[in-house]
């Protein structure tokens, strides 16, 4: 058996053949489990491809359960081998790794015997290695953890300081790396970490590092008031002081603090002249959105300004370093331990943004106007620092969205005891909670940090879907603990829909219907019941016809029907349970009629151009006969036969236009009308199941048989979308118009990264053309000078309702404008010698 | 597949071990994807195989997805709403049997971008689509003839032997359907003659 002893390497893959007993595998498996634990706690969430996982997993209850190896073999007799230890570094990193994840906070004792640990291996190479990479790594990849980490190594100083000097060498070079590359949240984790070893650091310790950005911040300040990046350091700088004062609380700290907050006041205190572009509100003129308040980092000066006059209390971060009563040995070390000298952290000479670019952040809740306090208010600075570890959480884990779920679920784990309510806390318990206790529930702080995120304006991190899986998986872990916050988030947003930023809003539908489609389409629709006989074009009944238009889309129409109580079922027609739409020309009645079938036939045997000519040319001289345009009357019979013969399926319809193209290309280019009419044949036919005209439209686009500007054209300026303005209330038409505009600024955006003039002119002048047409038509709109909305015989009432979208639609694609118009601007070296 | 130290947790993002065991072990040359056909143990002890080091990782720039466990009745219409919150989708192929050109639970999602393709993996590999949980895997690119299922009646491996019931993917395996239906043929046959003969004593 002392093959299966370590070392082990390139004994990773087990052979299913293998020869061996099957006790001897398994107790094999044990030991491999244990010397190669890849992802221990961390969150305990694995991939869900990773079958073996699951498989250690069950192995390792199995011993915890037992107290020692025992396996399914009871047949076998021979007396059980001594457990296999994994060597010291190996320990090290499950121990680190797991840091802070047990419910029981046990924080003192699981620092001290880590740091015991990595004192004592002082002179082992591999456990000093992985100490030093491990602990950059976890600062910026488990940004939860940052002050358990640092108390580790804060015990770890007093038991072998000189461990520390390669360490804070390693973070404050990396931190300068950072910087010189932009990566601002790297940098601001980094300096979280270092100020919570402020108590082990000599001197001003970080407080100089923080003065120095601030010098920084102002020149960028001084130079530009568009500036962002001397906003984002002025965050990095006050998110910063609040862990310095929690770690080293002395009255020096608080004067540096004092000093430091006197200075950032003026950059923090005035509102950013982007922050009326990214308000997530769209109130009506002559109200105030409420955020209008709500500068991130005007927030926290004020914050941090209570919290000062309150004497730092920072009551919700956890204090890891400090040992209780019966350690006062160990508390003695700590207090007594020797300071190091901070290496200087010297920024680059010039300042960049970063891969992304950034804006000016705006603090977004969707739980803050209750009655009851149910997340940290405004006026506390535990709403700011707790979101901002969420966030980072969040963002920074992306590559594996269960983890993420995982640290939602346990946020209260990393926040001082008392912080939050119990898990799962009905909301309407709260009221019941005393006076001086919180009343935060770990949930709603949660789910509102991921809310927060799909509501950034004007793009969050990662693609929208991402903040869709997280809630979804945070929803599958603890059902009954965060279904009722999503419950009373929907709720908000739903009663809010009238003066939220239209972009939002469709997110907000976007994914309230990709959420119910994985847990059933469950939804209390009956508290909106009333609603369903508003006008179609009132917020709450367009976003109601909206999601289930949405719903259908990822499910069938009789599904969705079967979830709705009957007020709703009115609005799922017999057409919408019909797979296939009929062919207009099969009726008799529609003039064509013949034509029509006959294309059709054509088409369907794949018939050649030349047989196909001929019918087209009857129908125009017939058209003639009858005056009306005949281009248009022969796309519309032409695109509507493409239609209904590829109607099996999405790729049934692109094969038949691929065989048409050609046709379809010269009936585009041939006149504005003809293009128009293919745009309404397509939606005609799949008037009752829009997904799948606006698929069909963005392959359109991508053949070039249409333009994006027939597309606007045909929306919002033609009243083919919808008569009198109805178009603008329809989700569906601002997905297809912000579909083709982000198609047109992807490519551009893609030509100018691309790094080649050539053509990058005519990509600029037709983008900003498009932006133009969709202006002129939006004003009218907004304004109420639209003919359509002008005339008396038509008005039924609902102008205002109308003027109304047209203001929310112009906002939106204005700031689109306006993000792309700095884009060009960033790269205006590139665009000018095109 | 990525340089650099490992992460501190899991990646959603890597090809499933069924990619590498196939390159790795068997290197067949058949057509299709689907048969995780051998049993359990084996592949839980071989998740951790790693390929010899291939000279070029061909999911390096992959951008199409293998999708797996898709309800027969599915759509191409529900996989393009729902894939296309990763990206623009360049081309999708149904997964049909090889007889009856119906689906047969699973496809292929070609995106324009090895980094859709990634962000598929993570954020929408493991959800629900048409209420079933479906598995994403990067794949090195869809070759005519791979959209048909490789089981013995001609649809995907797992659905010739499976023993539950599956109601979005046709019941039991086939081949168990199969042997049932037999067994119930003899059954009657048999309890047939015993009613006639129970008939022909009264």
């Amino acid at each position: 058996m002392s093959r299966f002893h370590y070392p082990l390497k390139g004994h990773r893959r087990i052979n299913r053949s293998s020869c061996l007993p099957r006790g001897c595998i398994l107790r094999f498996l044990i030991a491999m489990a244990d010397y190669d634990r890849r992802q221990p706690g961390g969150g305990g969430g694995g991939g869900y491809n990773s079958r073996k996982r699951r498989y250690r997993g069950k192995r390792r209850d199995r011993r915890l359960a037992n107290g020692a190896v025992t396996d399914d073999d009871d047949y076998d007799r021979r007396p059980q081998r001594r457990r296999y230890d994994a060597p010291a570094h190996v320990r090290i990193r499950k121990q680190l790794l797991g840091l802070a994840e047990s419910p029981l906070r046990r924080w003192h004792e699981d620092v001290q015997s880590i740091a015991q640990l990595i004192a004592d291996g002082h002179d082992d190479q591999e456990l000093q290695t992985t100490f030093l990479d491990l602990v950059p790594q976890m600062v910026i990849e488990q940004p939860l953890k940052i002050p358990f980490v640092a108390a580790v190594v804060l015990v770890v100083n007093s038991l072998k300081p000189e461990l520390l000097d390669a360490l804070l060498a390693r973070i404050t070079s990396t931190t300068e790396q950072r910087a010189k590359e932009g990566e601002w949240r790297d940098v601001k984790l980094y300096l979280k970490f270092l100020a919570c070893l402020q108590s082990c650091l000599e001197g001003d310790g970080l407080f100089s590092v923080l003065e120095e950005l601030f010098s920084r911040a102002v020149d960028l300040q001084t130079a530009s008031s568009d500036d962002t990046i001397g906003t984002e350091l002025v965050k990095i700088i006050l998110l910063t002081i609040p862990y310095i004062l929690a770690a080293a609380p002395s009255t020096q700290s608080q004067q540096k603090a004092a000093e430091l907050m006197d200075k950032t006041d003026i950059i923090a205190s005035e509102p950013h002249a982007l922050q009326v572009l990214i308000d997530p509100y769209h109130t009506e003129s002559g109200t105030e959105s409420p955020a209008a308040n709500m500068s991130l980092i005007g927030l926290l000066q004020k914050q941090l300004q209570n919290e000062a006059a309150s004497g730092w209390s920072l009551s919700c971060l956890p204090r890891p370093w400090r040992m209780p009563l019966e350690e006062i040995e160990q508390q003695e070390k700590l207090d007594n331990a020797k300071k190091h000298t901070l290496p200087t952290i010297s920024l680059p000479e010039k300042v960049t943004a970063g891969p992304r670019p950034l804006f000016p952040e705006i603090y977004f809740s969707v739980y803050i106007h209750q009655d009851v306090e149910s997340v940290p208010t405004v006026n506390n600075i535990a709403s700011s620092i707790i979101r901002d570890a969420l966030l980072d959480t969040i963002n920074v884990l992306h590559f594996n969205r269960n983890v993420t779920a995982r640290f939602l679920i346990d946020a209260d784990c990393y926040f001082a005891p008392g912080t939050f309510i119990k898990r799962a806390t009905p909301f309407d318990r709260l009221r019941e909670v005393d006076g001086d206790r919180s009343s935060w529930k770990p949930e709603d702080v949660a789910v509102d940090a991921v809310f927060s995120q799909l509501f950034q304006l004007p793009t969050p991190e990662h693609k929208l879907v991402y903040y869709h899986s997280v809630l979804t998986e945070a929803c599958k872990i603890a059902p009954a603990a965060i279904a009722p916050s999503l419950g009373r988030a929907i709720r908000y947003c739903y009663q809010n829909s009238h003066c939220l930023d239209l972009e939002l809003n469709y997110r907000f539908l976007d994914w309230f219907t990709h959420h119910l489609s994985n847990f059933g389409f469950m939804w209390k629709w009956t508290e909106w019941v009333e609603d369903v006989n508003l006008p179609d074009k009132h917020p709450y009944k367009s976003f109601i016809l909206g999601a289930l238009d949405k719903e259908i889309r990822l499910s069938f129409a009789q599904r969705i029907k079967g979830t709705l109580p009957e007020p709703y079922q009115a609005l799922i027609g017999p057409e919408k349970e019909q797979d296939t739409p009929e062919f207009k020309f099969n009726n008799e009645h529609t003039p064509f009629s013949a034509e029509g079938k006959e294309l059709a036939a054509l088409l369907k045997r794949k018939a050649t151009d030349e047989e196909i000519q001929p019918v087209i040319d009857h129908i125009h001289s017939a058209a003639l006969d009858q005056a009306i345009d005949p281009l248009v009357t022969s796309t519309d019979i032409f695109m509507t036969a493409v239609c209904w013969v590829g109607s099996k399926s999405l790729s049934h319809v692109l094969a038949c236009i691929e065989r048409t193209k050609d046709r379809l290309l010269d009936a585009g280019a041939a006149s504005e009308a003809a293009r128009a009419q293919i745009i309404t044949a397509v939606m005609n036919y799949w008037s009752s199941h829009p997904g799948v005209a606006i698929s069909i439209i963005e392959k359109l686009l991508n053949y070039s048989i249409v333009t994006p500007n027939a597309v606007i054209d045909w929306a919002l300026v033609s009243d083919r979308a919808g008569p009198y303005g109805q178009a603008l209330s329809k989700a569906w038409v601002f997905e297809l118009v912000f579909n083709t505009v982000v198609k047109v600024t992807s490519r551009l955006r893609q030509v100018v990264k691309g790094g080649v003039p050539e053509g990058l002119q005519e990509e600029i002048t037709a983008m900003r053309e498009l932006f133009k047409i969709m202006d002129d038509a939006l004003v009218s709109w907004a304004q109420g000078t639209k003919d359509q909305l002008m005339d008396p015989v038509v008005s039924d009432g609902g102008e205002d309702l109308v003027k109304r979208w047209g203001e929310r639609w112009l906002r939106v694609f204005r700031r689109r404008s306006a993000i792309e118009e700095a884009f060009l601007n960033e790269n205006q070296t590139l665009v000018e010698s095109a | 597949m990525r340089p650099g130290p490992r992460s501190t947790v899991d990646r959603l993002d890597q090809p499933s071990a069924y990619y590498h065991n196939r390159n790795n072990k068997r290197r067949r040359n058949d057509h299709g994807r689907d048969g995780k056909d051998g049993s359990k143990d084996g592949d839980t002890e071989m998740t951790d195989a790693k390929p010899e080091e291939p000279p070029e990782d061909p999911l390096k720039n992959a951008t199409t997805l293998y999708v797996g466990n898709l309800s027969f009745y599915t759509t191409e219409e529900q996989v393009y709403e729902l894939f296309s919150k990763c990206g623009e989708i360049k081309r999708l192929v149904m997964g049909l049997d090889r007889f009856q050109k119906t689906p047969c639970g699973f496809c292929f999602v070609e995106y324009y971008t090895h980094q859709d393709a990634l962000d598929c993996m993570k954020y929408i590999g493991g959800t629900k689509l048409d209420e079933r949980v479906i598995r994403t895997d990067l794949d090195p690119g869809f070759e005519e003839g791979r959209q048909y299922g490789r089981g013995k009646s001609g649809g995907q491996v797992r659905d010739e032997y499976r023993d539950d019931f599956d109601e979005g993917r046709g019941g039991l395996g086939r081949a168990i359907q199969a042997e049932r239906m037999r067994e119930a043929e003899r059954n009657r046959e048999r309890d047939g003659h015993h009613e006639d003969d129970y008939g022909r004593l009264r």
